[in-house]
């Protein structure tokens, strides 16, 4: 039932002088709004242009045949039916799969256990910290060509180290039963550091009472880790785990890294799906095609980081 | 300073509207010179190779005597790279005016229309001084579409000293596959492959492979372009070959430098003791190995065979969707394809100041012997030994370029059976031409 308010009671809350506050307060309400829209539209616009808009494109494109010189003929859902017979378009979603199942836990693991690292009372601790963010702001061109002359057969300084330990020299980019690993390894080593500044974030999240709480208690380091810490990242690592998925599957700095490192090779077992779509599109001119892969990409990294959320609960987890 | 939010806001408004709006009165300045651009790969990036000056000279003859100027712009040393922009730009409706474009993408470009037809701007007499071999993957019909600048044969470079440590002559260089792989065997030790092929795969590991294919009587279709050729003995010798110098450790499966074609950073730095590689090595082991002695020889060949080898080179072509369509065909015509002899002699410095490569013309050709540029060294065996066995790099569809590259890779570093790998290729490359439509492959 509503409150039974008198009439002089009403006119009191919307009497004269109140009105005029009110009109005052919706005026600076209003240009707030606008100076938040006005703040926000940059990002915005250019979140739908650039974004949006050449999503759409994107997908669209995927029903034309797009010769790279403006004739575009609409050919319906061909490009899509051809692409799941396309031997190389599978081996490159099976070879990204397999990357991302390499790289995503392994980053993860590598950035949590330098960010536990990196939170203990240490010596040189904040040049360490630098030490092992850098890889992560040097050019990714750079790193590919330092790793290749690294990793050379015979020649590089790897093979020189194992050989003095007895160890038969390999060709770890040339081989196909070492490059896809090694991509693995060396786009672990460039984001590694990333990733523990994101950790090492999270972790200054965590309430030291609750540490300490559980020290009283008599739980040993590994139970505080296990039911204090890792409880506690739920969020962050949700975050590491999305970005990571996207990353492998979105290109992110392996695309770089293969192009760079072994052009795909060899014999495609680094062609990751995203350099499918590129050499699709910019060397056999198939743009049209190459959409319609990335269309499906897109459409596969959706439903992964849906699934992640539904599963995860947006990282909250079930306790939460 | 302070500000009031309103200055603050006019300020920011100002700004904005200024930046957007700069384009316009930019464009419109560059378009009150009417200017053509050209892009040239990176040439003209580092002002102290012969090869920028060389552009730069085209650049400032052009335009002294042109109302239309033309502009060089350096672009990517790396063809995967020039070629990515480049596709970028013709689909936003925007390809430069001139630019170069070698034989393994020209297809791409003449099918969809995209080349201006020179001949209408060409003598018969400077149409016929161009060696027809390579102008041959310029023309659709009777038409030409691209004028070289260099040719740019293969052959193998070999360190003398590693020839020297094994106990080799320079009577012991291989003629034979045979003879490769065993001189490869004794001139590999732990520190050093004994020979080097391109590794990486894609365009350029196809077109150093071509040769050994075409040796053994392979080729990639028939004669007439319409059907596949490629599951022919040839064809498996070649990639027979490649697949047990790898297998046997004698060649690398990485290259240093990140492609075959860097001799300095291969051979050069001993990671080898024989490379294959092209004319254009000879400039780069002068200026970056300065002090290595080397040797050239020609294509080893299946026991028997006559020798062939495969001679690529880039081409200056024109826009037919660009705003200054014929001016662009008058001045690669008047750079490399008329009968001045400002015009030969532009080809000439080309060829053998700015860069170590041959003349696509015979007139060219016959004036750089005659003044000792082709006398002496490297050059002389390119220009006496490879050049007579060399053959234009064919113009493929990146689709059946694709597929070869598939298969030298599938053999040389996957363990693939070249006998069935050759016959898979076949049957994709026959699958793929039923359904193209375009210029004749080459």
């Amino acid at each position: 039932m509503a409150p039974a308010f008198s009439e002089a009671g009403r006119r009191s809350w919307s009497g004269a002088p109140s009105a005029s506050r009110s009109r005052r307060g919706s005026k600076r309400a209003r240009a707030e709004r606008t100076a938040a829209w006005l703040f926000l539209a940059p990002d915005v616009i250019g979140l739908g242009v650039f974004v949006g808009l050449t999503m759409v494109l994107s997908l669209s494109m995927g029903f034309f045949r797009v010769s790279g010189f403006g004739q575009y003929t609409f050919i319906g859902l061909a490009n899509y039916e051809r692409l799941f017979s396309d031997a190389q378009f599978l081996n490159a979603v099976k070879v990204t799969s397999l990357y991302a199942l390499g790289v995503v836990p392994a980053i993860y693991v590598a950035g949590l256990g330098l960010a536990l690292l990196m939170q203990l009372d240490m010596p040189l601790r904040g040049i360490m910290r630098l030490m092992l963010f850098a890889p992560h702001v040097v050019s990714i061109i750079v790193v590919a060509t330092v790793w290749r002359y690294m990793l050379a057969s015979r020649v590089g300084v790897v093979n020189k180290v194992l050989a003095d330990f007895g160890l038969h020299g390999q060709s770890w980019l040339g081989d196909p039963k070492f490059a896809l690993a090694t991509v693995v390894l060396v786009t672990v080593w460039f984001e590694m550091g990333f990733f523990m500044v994101i950790f090492l974030a999270g972790l200054q999240e965590i309430p030291r009472e609750l540490h300490e709480s559980a020290k009283i208690e008599g739980a040993s380091a590994w139970q505080r880790f296990w039911y204090v810490t890792l409880p506690l990242l739920r969020p962050t690592s949700f975050f590491v785990v999305v970005i990571g998925v996207a990353s492998a599957f979105a290109g992110g700095p392996g695309l770089d890294l293969t192009i760079a490192m072994t052009a795909g090779g060899p014999a495609r077992t680094t062609t990751l799906a995203t350099y499918y779509v590129y050499q699709q599109a910019f060397e056999v001119g198939d743009f049209g095609y190459a959409a319609a892969a990335a269309s499906v990409l897109v459409a596969a990294m959706m439903v992964a980081t849906i699934a992640l959320f539904l599963v995860t609960r947006g990282g909250r987890g079930k306790n939460v | 300073m302070q500000l009031d939010r309103r200055t603050f806001l006019k300020m920011g408004a100002a700004g904005t509207a200024s930046t957007l709006a700069a384009p316009y009165f930019f464009t419109r300045a560059s378009a009150q010179e009417r200017t053509m651009s050209f892009w040239a790969l990176n040439y003209t990036a580092n002002p102290e190779l012969k090869t920028s000056k060389w552009f730069k000279d085209l650049e400032a003859a052009w335009n002294d005597s042109n109302p239309v100027k033309i502009k060089v712009e350096a672009i990517s040393a790396n063809a995967t790279d020039y070629y990515t922009k480049l596709a970028t730009r013709f689909a936003g409706g925007e390809g430069p005016d001139v630019f170069l474009l070698s034989p393994a993408d020209f297809l791409r470009y003449a099918n969809a229309n995209q080349l201006a037809e020179l001949t209408p701007h060409m003598e018969k007499e400077a149409i016929d001084d161009f060696f027809p071999a390579v102008m041959a993957t310029r023309m659709v019909g009777d038409k030409v579409f691209g004028l070289p600048m260099e040719v740019e044969p293969m052959a193998f470079y070999y360190s003398k000293q590693a020839f020297a440590d094994a106990g080799l002559g320079e009577d012991d260089v291989p003629k034979t596959y045979e003879e490769l792989i065993e001189i490869a065997g004794k001139l590999t030790t732990p520190d050093r492959y004994g020979v080097l092929f391109e590794t990486n795969p894609g365009a350029y590991q196809v077109f150093t492979w071509y040769p050994f294919m075409w040796q053994g009587g392979g080729d990639v279709t028939t004669e007439d372009g319409k059907h596949s050729n490629f599951n022919h003995p040839g064809t498996v010798a070649a990639l027979k070959l490649w697949k047990d110098l790898v297998e046997a450790g004698y060649a690398p499966r990485e290259v240093l430098g990140g492609q075959g074609s860097q001799v300095a950073a291969n051979l050069g730095a001993g990671y080898c003791a024989m490379q294959n590689c092209g004319i254009w090595g000879i400039a780069q082991l002068r200026d970056s190995a300065p002090d290595l002695e080397y040797g050239v020889f020609k294509l080893p060949t299946p026991a028997g065979q006559p020798n062939i080898t495969v001679a690529g080179g880039w081409a200056f072509v024109a826009n037919a969707g660009g705003k200054y369509v014929d001016e662009a065909a008058q001045f690669i015509v008047w750079a490399l394809g008329s009968t001045a002899e400002d015009s030969k002699k532009r080809m000439l410095d080309w060829c053998t100041v700015a860069k170590s490569d041959m003349p696509p013309r015979k007139s060219v050709s016959e004036a750089g012997i005659a003044n000792g540029a082709y006398s002496k060294g490297p050059l002389r065996f390119f220009a006496e030994e490879a050049l007579p066995t060399a053959r234009g790099e064919p113009r493929t569809p990146a689709e059946v370029y694709t597929m070869v590259s598939d298969a030298i890779q599938e053999c040389m570093l996957n363990g693939g059976n070249p006998t069935d790998v050759a016959a898979r290729t076949s049957d994709k490359i026959e699958d793929f031409l039923k359904t193209y439509h375009g210029a004749r492959i080459l």
